[in-house]
C-alpha cells in the first residue's frame, strides 16, 4: 500500500494536468480474450537480433498470431528490462543473455513454465547448459533460444606461409601459444599480423574465452551454486600465465590490453590474426575465400570445452497471454524450425538430438560446433552480470591484474569477486 | 478581462486605504496563469516522480513484488559501496578541471568572435556546430576517432584510454569539443548585451584593452558568468554519458562517476532502493551547492 | 591576417572530428568508397524514414511545448509578483540537478498510470520538463532586458498583460523564444536515455536508439563504419537547421532587439 500511495497520488495530478491538453494515444494494446489474431510482443538485445528476426518471421509467415519483435541496444538491454519490470511493462516474451537468466528467474522476471516444457517430446535433448540456468528451485522458466559458442579459429592462410600445417589446429593450450608465436615470430615484422588477440578490457570476453581452457583442463572457476570462485587457483591461474607470457613477448595484437569488446572479433576477418577464440555465430560471417580451421577450445595440456552462450528465453510474468507466447516458444524449439531456420543459416542448434542434420553436414565445422552443445558449460551464478561482465565488476580488475599486472594481488581480488557473488 | 476588471473596481471601492495592493493582487492572479503550465508540469513530471524515488530510497524495492520499510539501511550501505567513495573524489577532480578549461576556452572564443567582421559568422559557426550534435552520438564519433584500429590517430600510437590520466584527457578534449561552442554563445548574449556605449566611454577615457576586459567586461558579464558555472558545475557533477559510452568507467575504474555508481547500482544489480537512496544525497548537496553559488555569484 | 588565421586554426581543430565521421561512414569494410552503410542502415528494423519521422515528431512536440511553457513562464517571472513565485522558479531550476537515470524509472510508473507510456506524446512531455530550468531562465532573462516602459505604455493603451505579451514583448524576445527551440529541438532530437526506456515498442524508437541497435553486433562489436553512418543521420539534420536558423539568431542580436 505504502509503495503505491505516492504513485496514485502523483498519478491523479498527473492525470488532472492532462486532462487538459487534450489526451494522447491509448494505453496497452488490444485486451486479451477476443477470437481474432493475438499480437505477442517479444523483446531481444541486438547482438543477436539476426537470429531471432528469422524465427519470427518464419512463424509470423506460417501462422495467424503474429510475434513482434523491438531490438533493444545490447548494453542497454539490462537497463531496459530493469525499468519495464519496475513499471510492470515487460513484453509477452523476452530473450536473455544466458548467463543473466539466473538473476531474472530469481527476481519471478519469467513464468513457470515447467510443465509445458515436459509435454515437449525432445525435452531432454534441449541444450543442457541453458535449461540448467532456466531451472530455479526446481522449477524450468526458459527455452535455449539462440547459441553462441566459444571456439578457437586458425587462419590456415597464415599458418601456411609461417611454415604450419595448415590442417593441424592447436589440440592443447600450450600449443595454441606455440603456434601462435611462429605466427608472429615469421610474419609479425611488419606489424600488420599477429599471432592472437583477446579482449583485455572486456569482462565477458575473459570469461568466454579463458574459462573453457580450465574446464577442459577438468577444473571449475565456480561453486555449485555460483556464491564460490575459484579463479586465484590452479587451472585457471596456469591459463592466466600462457595468455600472460603471450602478451609480455609480444605475440597478441597491439591493442589487445585496451580492448573492451567492440573490436575484439573484428581482426581475424581482416587476415590479421593467426590463431584466436572466437564466438561460433561470426563463422558465417568470415571473407568468403577466407580459409578458416576450428576447434575446441582446449586446456594447457588437453581436453576440450566450450562456452555456451547465446539466449535463452522465457515469457514474462506479467503476460497477458501466456498460451499464445508458448506457442512461439515451443515452435521455435521444434525440428522444422530448428532445422529449416537455424540450420539453414548456419546457426547452432538448440538441441542436441539435431547436430547433425542436412544443412550442417554440408561443413564439418558447423557438426564441430554443433556437438559441443552437449560438451559445453555455462556458468551458473544469481550474480553473475554485476560481478563478471560489467565492466566496473570485480573479475575484470582481477583478470587484468592476472594478465597485465601484478599475479600476487589474485587472492585478494578474488574476495572481491566472492562478495559479489554473495551480495 | 473585463470581469477582473470589475473584480478590481469592486475591491477598490470596498477597501479604499489599501489601494495600492489590489492591482497587485489583479497581477499576481495574472502572474499565477502565466506560471501554471511550469506549474503543472514542474509538479506533476519532475516533483512527483522526486517523491517517489524518496520513498524507494526508504525501501527494498524489488523490481516485482512488494517492497519492505528498510530505512537507513539504504543510506548507511552508500559508505561500503565498493565503487562510490572513489566516484565521489573522481566526479569531483572532474568537475574543477573542465569547469576551469570550459569556462577559460568559451570566454576566449566569445571575445575571438565577438565583433562584427566578415567572416565571423562562419567562426561562431564552427565553433558552435558540435553542439548540435548529441552528446551521446559526440562520445560515439569520439569512441571511433581515438580507436587506433579504425581512427585517423592510429599511426601515433597514442594509448587515448589506455591510462587513467590518457582516458581522463580524451575524456576532457571530447566535453570541451562538444560544449565549448555552446558555452560561448551564452557569453555572447552576455557580451551583446553590454551596450557599445560603455566600450566608448571606456575608450575615451585612456583605458587600456586589459582594464576594459577586468574593469568593464567580466564585472558585466557576472549574471551570464554564474549561469555559465552553474550549468558546468552541475552538469560535470551530474556527468555520465561520457564515460558511459566514451571510457566505459575504465581502465581498472578509473573513469567512474557518481552518476555511473547510481545506474549500475539501479540497473545493473537492481537495488533500486539503494540508488535512489544515493540520488537523493546527491540531489541535497547539489540544492545547496548551488545555492551557495547564487547567493556568491550574484 | 593575424585575426583570421587564429580563428581558422581553431575552426579546424572544431569542424575536424565532424568531417572525419562523414568520410568514414562513406568507407567500407574494404576502405573503398561506399554508400553501403546508408544502405544497410536504411533497411534495418522498420526502416530508416520510420525511425526519422518518430524523432521529427516528438523533436516538433518537445519545441512546441517549451516554447509555449517557457514563455509565459519567462514572462511571470520576470514581470509579476505573487505568492510562491521563488520556490517555483527554484523548483523549476532544481530540475538540473537530478541525476536523470534516477527519475526515469518513477516517471516510466507515472507515464504508465496515465496511458501514456509507450507514447511519443509522453516522450515529448518528458523532454519539455527537462528542458524547462534552461528555457525559463533564458526566458525569464529575455523578458527582464525589455525596457519596462514599452510594456507599460501598451498598458496605458488599455492592453491587457497578454495583449501585451503577445503583441509587443513577443517580438522583442524572438532571439530568446528561437534559442530556447533550437535547444529544445537538439535536445530532444538527440537524446538515447529517455526513449530507451520510456518506449516498449521498436516501431516507436527514435533515431538514437534506432541506431545504437543498427550497429551493436555478436559480443559487443561494432560496426564502425555504420556507427559514424548513424553518428551522421543524427547530426546533419541539427546542423541544418542550426545553419539556417543562424541567419535570424545573429540578425536577432545584432538589430539590437535586446538592447532596444
Amino acid at each position: 500500500m505504502f509503495r503505491r500511495l505516492p504513485a496514485i497520488t502523483a498519478a491523479a495530478l498527473l492525470a488532472a494536468a492532462l486532462a487538459a491538453c487534450g489526451g494522447g494515444e491509448p494505453a496497452g494494446s488490444a485486451s486479451a480474450g477476443s477470437d481474432g489474431p493475438v499480437t505477442i510482443t517479444m523483446w531481444t538485445r541486438a547482438a543477436t537480433q539476426a537470429q531471432s528476426q528469422r524465427l519470427v518471421d518464419a512463424y509470423n509467415a506460417t501462422h495467424k498470431n503474429q510475434v513482434k519483435l523491438t531490438v533493444i541496444p545490447t548494453d542497454n538491454y539490462q537497463p531496459r528490462i530493469a525499468a519495464a519490470a519496475g513499471a510492470k511493462q515487460l513484453p509477452d516474451i523476452f530473450a536473455s543473455d544466458v548467463v543473466f537468466v539466473p538473476n531474472y528467474t530469481s527476481q519471478g522476471l519469467f513464468l513457470d513454465i515447467t510443465d509445458r516444457i515436459a509435454k515437449l517430446p525432445f525435452k531432454d535433448s534441449l541444450a543442457p547448459s541453458h535449461m540448467r540456468l532456466g531451472t530455479y528451485e526446481g522449477r524450468q522458466y526458459t527455452l535455449p533460444h539462440t547459441l553462441d559458442l566459444s571456439v578457437w579459429f586458425w587462419n590456415k592462410d597464415l599458418y601456411k606461409k609461417a611454415g604450419l600445417d595448415p590442417e593441424k589446429g592447436p589440440t592443447t593450450l600450450k600449443e595454441f601459444a606455440e603456434q601462435a608465436t611462429t605466427i608472429q615470430e615469421k610474419l609479425g615484422k611488419d606489424g600488420k599480423v599477429h599471432g592472437t588477440f583477446f579482449g583485455g578490457n572486456c569482462g565477458g570476453c575473459y570469461v568466454f574465452t579463458f574459462w573453457p581452457s580450465v574446464w577442459a583442463a577438468g577444473g571449475e572457476v565456480l561453486n555449485e551454486d555460483g556464491t564460490q570462485s575459484l579463479v586465484d587457483k590452479p587451472p585457471m591461474t596456469d591459463v592466466f600465465a600462457i595468455y600472460r607470457e603471450l602478451y609480455e613477448k609480444g605475440i597478441t595484437g597491439p591493442t589487445t590490453k585496451e580492448e573492451q569488446g567492440p573490436t575484439w572479433t573484428g581482426f581475424f576477418p581482416k587476415g590479421e590474426i593467426g590463431v584466436m577464440p572466437m564466438p561460433s555465430t561470426t563463422l558465417g560471417s568470415m571473407p568468403a575465400d577466407m580459409k578458416i580451421g576450428v576447434a575446441p577450445i582446449a586446456g594447457p595440456d588437453g581436453g576440450e570445452s566450450t562456452f555456451v552462450g547465446g539466449d535463452s528465453i522465457g515469457i514474462s510474468a506479467t503476460s497477458q497471454h501466456p498460451d499464445e507466447a508458448w506457442d512461439f516458444l515451443a515452435w521455435t524449439v521444434s525440428d522444422e524450425a530448428q532445422i529449416e531456420v537455424v540450420a539453414k543459416n548456419k546457426d547452432v542448434v538448440a538441441r542436441t538430438d539435431l547436430a547433425d542434420n542436412k544443412y550442417s553436414s554440408a561443413d564439418p565445422r558447423v557438426v564441430l560446433i554443433n556437438s559441443l552443445v552437449a560438451k559445453g558449460r555455462t556458468p551458473y551464478a544469481l550474480k553473475f552480470g554485476q560481478t563478471f561482465n560489467d565492466p566496473q565488476g570485480p573479475w575484470l580488475r582481477l583478470a587484468r591484474e592476472a594478465v597485465f599486472g601484478d599475479p600476487s594481488k589474485l587472492p585478494s581480488l578474488n574476495e572481491s569477486v566472492n562478495q559479489s557473488l554473495q551480495q | 478581462m473585463t470581469g477582473m476588471a470589475q473584480l478590481t473596481t469592486a475591491a477598490r471601492t470596498g477597501r479604499g486605504r489599501r489601494a495600492p495592493a489590489r492591482p497587485g493582487t489583479l497581477r499576481a492572479l495574472a502572474g499565477m496563469a502565466y506560471a501554471a503550465p511550469t506549474a503543472v508540469i514542474v509538479l506533476t513530471l519532475f516533483l512527483a516522480p522526486l517523491v517517489l524515488v524518496v520513498v524507494m530510497s526508504l525501501h527494498r524495492w524489488p523490481l516485482l513484488g512488494a517492497p519492505t520499510f528498510n530505512f537507513p539501511a539504504n543510506y548507511t550501505k552508500i559508505v561500503h559501496d565498493p565503487l562510490f567513495p572513489g566516484a565521489v573524489v573522481f566526479t569531483l577532480k572532474y568537475t574543477a578541471i573542465i569547469t576551469v578549461l570550459l569556462s577559460a576556452l568559451a570566454l576566449g572564443l566569445a571575445l575571438l568572435v565577438q565583433e562584427r567582421r566578415p567572416g565571423v559568422g562562419f567562426f561562431r559557426t564552427a565553433y558552435f556546430l558540435p553542439g548540435a550534435v548529441g552528446f551521446a552520438a559526440a562520445a560515439l564519433l569520439f569512441y571511433g576517432m581515438l580507436n587506433n584500429d579504425v581512427g585517423p590517430f592510429g599511426f601515433l600510437g597514442v594509448k587515448w584510454t589506455g591510462t587513467p590520466n590518457m582516458a581522463l584527457a580524451s575524456t576532457i578534449v571530447l566535453v570541451l569539443w562538444r560544449f565549448a561552442g555552446f558555452n560561448m554563445l551564452i557569453l555572447l548574449t552576455g557580451l551583446q548585451s553590454i551596450p557599445v556605449e560603455v566600450y566608448e566611454a571606456a575608450r575615451t577615457d585612456g583605458a587600456s584593452r586589459w582594464q576594459v576586459f577586468t574593469r568593464i567586461t567580466l564585472p558585466l558579464l557576472r549574471p551570464t558568468i554564474a549561469l555559465m558555472l552553474i550549468l558546468s558545475i552541475t552538469g560535470s557533477l551530474l556527468a555520465f554519458d561520457q564515460f558511459f559510452i566514451f571510457t566505459n568507467g575504465g581502465p581498472d575504474n578509473s573513469t567512474v562517476s557518481m552518476v555511473m555508481v547510481i545506474y549500475r547500482n539501479a540497473f545493473f544489480k537492481f537495488d533500486l532502493g539503494g540508488a535512489a537512496a544515493i540520488s537523493v544525497v546527491l540531489l541535497v548537496v547539489l540544492v545547496a551547492l548551488n545555492t551557495l553559488q547564487l547567493k556568491v555569484l550574484r | 591576417m593575424r585575426y583570421y588565421s587564429s580563428r581558422s586554426a581553431l575552426a579546424v581543430l572544431f569542424l575536424f572530428p565532424l568531417l572525419w565521421s562523414g568520410w568514414s561512414s562513406l568507407r567500407g569494410q574494404d576502405g573503398g568508397f561506399t554508400f553501403g552503410n546508408y544502405a544497410q542502415m536504411a533497411r534495418f528494423g522498420e526502416g530508416l524514414p520510420r525511425y526519422f519521422g518518430n524523432s521529427l515528431l516528438v523533436s516538433v512536440l518537445t519545441v512546441a511545448g517549451t516554447v509555449v511553457v517557457s514563455a509565459l513562464g519567462g514572462y511571470a517571472f520576470a514581470r509579476f509578483r505573487f505568492p510562491g513565485k521563488n520556490l517555483l522558479f527554484l523548483a523549476t531550476l532544481a530540475i538540473l540537478m537530478v541525476p536523470y537515470a534516477t527519475i526515469l524509472i518513477p516517471l516510466y510508473v507515472l507515464l504508465g498510470y496515465v496511458g501514456l507510456q509507450n507514447s511519443l506524446v509522453g516522450l515529448a512531455l518528458v523532454f519539455v520538463m527537462f528542458q524547462l530550468p534552461f528555457a525559463t531562465y533564458m526566458m525569464r532573462n529575455s523578458f527582464e532586458a525589455v525596457p519596462r516602459e514599452l510594456e507599460e505604455a501598451a498598458m496605458v493603451d488599455g492592453c491587457g498583460s497578454l495583449r501585451a505579451l503577445i503583441g509587443i514583448l513577443l517580438p522583442a524576445v524572438r532571439p530568446g523564444l528561437i534559442t530556447v527551440a533550437l535547444f529544445a529541438f537538439l535536445a530532444s532530437w538527440n537524446d538515447f536515455f529517455a526513449p530507451l526506456i520510456l518506449l516498449n515498442d521498436g516501431a516507436s524508437f527514435p533515431l538514437p536508439v534506432a541506431v545504437v541497435s543498427m550497429t551493436q553486433k555478436t559480443f559487443g562489436a561494432i560496426d564502425y563504419g555504420m556507427l559514424q553512418a548513424g553518428v551522421m543521420v543524427m547530426a546533419v539534420p541539427c546542423l541544418l537547421l542550426f545553419l539556417v536558423l543562424q541567419r535570424y539568431y545573429v540578425r536577432g542580436f545584432m538589430s539590437g532587439a535586446l538592447r532596444g
